[in-house]
């Protein structure tokens, strides 16, 4: 009981640390879930425009402007070119449109006059731009045949109005398991940070030289100490697992009470243990208490970028995957991404879950054995 | 006494692992993360070439307009190609749907329709497609007519020759169908990668933590701080030496933290700082400078110990790298563009903002604004240490 008392008080005094690491997932876990409709029709992506328009707001100019603006979403900027330039490199305008002057009146005398825009060159980009050159396009071609603008305007808006129905399949909610998805991965990078930190903190005080020489005299046995330090660690483990499981709980609502849910917590229980054993492993390696904070950093900032906790996995190099492989938060992570798309569960979809999860215990095992032959080759020289 | 406090500095700090981690390793690593996770960001934000499949059957294979254009846009020598097509039956594409293979499949009957599994971009840029053509077939029908009459009118032999009629209505159509005549021009910045600004906050950050070693280093002298500190204050030695000698030693092992940094984004990461390489000295020096005087700031303001004062400068640190985007770029933009002031006191969004003024602007305007700030910042601190460093009396220790 003493062990496990002088363990809370540690605990204790390290609380700020702890309810950091929390705090921040539920910062970042929060902003990903500020969306929340769901669909099972079929929703058209919808790039994100500026207009400038330098011509008069009538004829074909607004007939332009209206197109664009029922196809995309249009963002208001104030009409600053700083302004205008800071809001493309950070994204938050895919494509900006320059109408210029005299617009309508060239282009209603065949002159074909010239849009400048500026675009950030991703997807929602190329989509504005099949929109702008879809309309120019149709426009021109009824301009050179026709004469009356009010003709050329309601040809172009019978034309362009013409849609084709767009079936989907998947009766899957693919928007509430992505969010599932990215709070388990997030989960990865503070389970593995709280774990480490925590444990080895604890650890490396009853490594102090006056404290260790003064618990191997007492009468209690070493291997008693060592049983119970194993206990209350692995306890603390679980309440932190158990509070992000709580957290999912209130933040993902009823998406989390399904098989989908349900696996992920299993996983995620299977990874805490993983990283309860390699938080051991590397207490037991680490000797001086100034080293914790930065193995820490480099250990769960670390898994966390080689193996898409912050960064969709899809999205990463080859070669970080390829290194990924020898981490266990790549196969921690992988579980999360396989259940994404999931729809049927049987054994033949469940398998390749079942080997990531084989492969994080086998991890932890490893871990266990290292711990173990090092810690013997340390009492041998003590 | 200058140079002997200069070298014994210099060395306390080279010597000190957890400073140098912090310093020198820690951006080191944490830059290699950033690489290794974003180098492939952008490029995924492309536009990849979609893998879709077409309904084989007998209706699309009438559809003239239909079969060449998706013809067209699947052609390998096409450089606006957008689309990779495979021409199945209807039980085949629904099997390659459900597999993944592609992104969706289009079939006619009666009317043009596309079929997905979810609406992303791939899918939307598909029914967009289709929707064009089955436009071109609409501008077909409309003009046909206008057309018609405007021919006969001008030549009436074609009342006689009605195929004729028709083959020139549909080739005057798709004439005008295939030019390309859209007069867009783009006037974009080449510099648009947004990936960098984790890279200028990892400076930022860099700069900053240099407070650390001038704390430390000032520590040395401070009587309350260290028995090393009560002596060198015993000594009959003019203060401003000691002072002056300390900072001086610390900024030295700043910047060449700094320097390798630069080495190592510059050369192994490829990370673009603009060509203007005056004036990206400038900005490092007075990036610094400024952490230089945060570290002297909560060194001689603060009456803590070594320990807390880390944790403030680290803590502070992390918080303005926070808002000027390392943790997610986004930040950076939501902060300047809602509650800009909170940025322009924030010395690590100074220092971002520079980088980012450099690589993205033509002008240098934005970038002096963030150089004065700096030096204000840097002053202020400074001016407020010397108040507090002067006339120090310890009644007991």
């Amino acid at each position: 009981m003493i062990v496990f008392k002088t363990f809370l008080k540690i605990l204790n005094k390290n609380k700020f640390i702890i309810i950091m690491y929390t705090a921040i997932l539920i910062f970042f876990g929060g902003m990903n879930m500020s969306t929340n409709d769901k669909s099972t029709n079929f929703v058209t992506s919808k790039p994100d425009v500026l207009i400038i328009n330098n011509d008069e707001d009538i004829g074909i100019t607004k007939n332009l402007i209206d197109y664009i603006k029922s196809n995309s979403n249009i963002i208001d900027i104030k009409n600053d070119e700083d302004a205008i330039n800071d809001a493309l490199f950070y994204r938050d305008v895919n494509y900006i449109i320059y109408i210029p002057t005299n617009f309508r009146s060239y282009f209603l005398e065949n002159k074909n006059p010239q849009i400048e825009i500026k675009t950030t060159g991703d997807y929602q980009a190329s989509l504005a731009e099949m929109m702008l050159e879809r309309y120019l396009k149709v426009a021109n071609i009824y301009n050179s045949i026709l004469d009356n603008e009010d003709d050329i305007i309601e040809s172009i808006n019978n034309t362009l109005s013409k849609e084709v129905k767009a079936e989907i399949t998947s009766k899957l909610d693919t928007d509430s398991l992505s969010k599932v998805t990215l709070f388990y991965n997030f989960s990865n990078y503070s389970i593995l940070a709280g774990c480490v930190y925590v444990i080895c903190l604890i650890l490396s005080s009853f490594k102090d030289e006056k404290i260790r020489k003064r618990t191997i005299i007492s009468s209690t046995n070493y291997k008693k100490i060592n049983r119970n330090l194993l206990i209350s660690n692995s306890l603390f483990a679980l309440i932190l697992w158990f509070f992000y499981v709580i957290l999912s709980l209130v933040l993902l609502g009823d998406i989390m009470f399904s098989i989908h849910g349900l696996i992920c917590i299993i996983n995620s229980f299977i990874f805490t243990i993983c990283a309860l054993t390699l938080a051991f492993l590397l207490a037991n390696l680490i000797n001086s208490k100034d080293a914790i904070n930065g193995i820490v950093n480099v250990v769960a900032l670390g898994s966390s970028f080689l193996c898409g906790a912050f960064v969709p996995m899809e999205w990463l190099p080859d070669s970080v995957i390829k290194i990924a492989h020898f981490l266990p938060s790549y196969w921690y992570i992988k579980t999360n991404e396989l259940l994404k798309t999931m729809e049927i569960f049987n054994f033949d979809t469940m398998k390749p879950i079942i080997i990531n999860m084989a492969v994080i215990i086998l991890f932890s095992i490893g871990f266990i054995i290292i711990t173990n032959y090092f810690s013997r080759k340390k009492q041998k020289f003590a | 006494m200058f140079i002997h406090n200069f070298k014994y500095i210099l060395k306390a700090l080279f010597k000190n692992k957890m400073l140098i981690f912090w310093t020198f390793a820690f951006p080191i690593i944490l830059g290699t993360f950033f690489n290794m996770a974003f180098s492939d960001i952008e490029k995924n934000e492309m536009l990849d070439i979609i893998d879709i499949a077409v309904v084989n059957n007998n209706e699309f294979k009438d559809s003239v307009i239909f079969t060449e254009i998706f013809k067209n846009l699947s052609d390998k020598n096409n450089d606006k190609r957008i689309f990779n097509t495979k021409y199945v039956n209807e039980e085949e594409a629904k099997n390659l749907l459900e597999d993944d293979k592609i992104s969706g499949y289009l079939i006619i009957e009666n009317s043009p329709k596309v079929v997905v599994t979810t609406s992303g971009i791939n899918e939307t840029i598909l029914k967009y497609t289709t929707e064009e053509v089955s436009q071109y077939e609409e501008i077909i029908k409309n003009l046909t007519n206008k057309i018609a009459s405007e021919e006969i009118s001008t030549n009436s032999e074609y009342l006689n020759n009605l195929d004729e009629l028709n083959n020139k209505i549909y080739s005057r159509i798709t004439k005008l169908i295939n030019e390309n005549n859209v007069n867009i021009k783009n006037i974009s910045s080449n510099n648009l990668s947004y990936t960098m600004i984790e890279f200028y906050t990892l400076i930022a950050m860099t700069c900053l933590y240099g407070g650390i070693l001038s704390m430390s280093a000032l520590n040395c002298n401070l009587a309350n701080q260290s028995k090393k500190g009560c002596r060198v204050q015993m000594s009959p030695t003019s203060k401003k030496i000691i002072v002056f000698s300390s900072v001086l030693a610390s900024y030295l092992t700043q910047l060449v933290g700094l320097i390798l940094l630069f080495i190592y984004t510059i050369f192994v990461l490829k990370v673009d700082y603009g060509n203007n390489l005056p004036m990206i000295t400038l900005l490092s020096l007075v990036g610094s400078l400024a952490g230089l005087s945060l570290g002297i700031f909560i060194s001689s303001v603060f009456k803590t110990s070594e320990n807390t004062k880390t944790g403030i400068i680290l803590a502070f640190t992390m918080f303005g790298c926070f808002l000027s985007g390392m943790m997610g770029i986004t930040m950076k933009y939501i902060v300047d563009k809602n509650i800009p002031i909170l940025n322009k006191i924030n010395p690590a969004n100074m220092i971002t903002d520079g980088f980012y003024s450099l690589y993205y602007y033509d002008t240098l305007d934005r970038f002096y604004f963030n150089i004065i700030s700096l030096l204000i910042f840097s002053a202020l601190l400074i001016s407020i240490s010397i108040n507090s460093l002067r006339r120090q009396k310890y009644d007991s220790i």
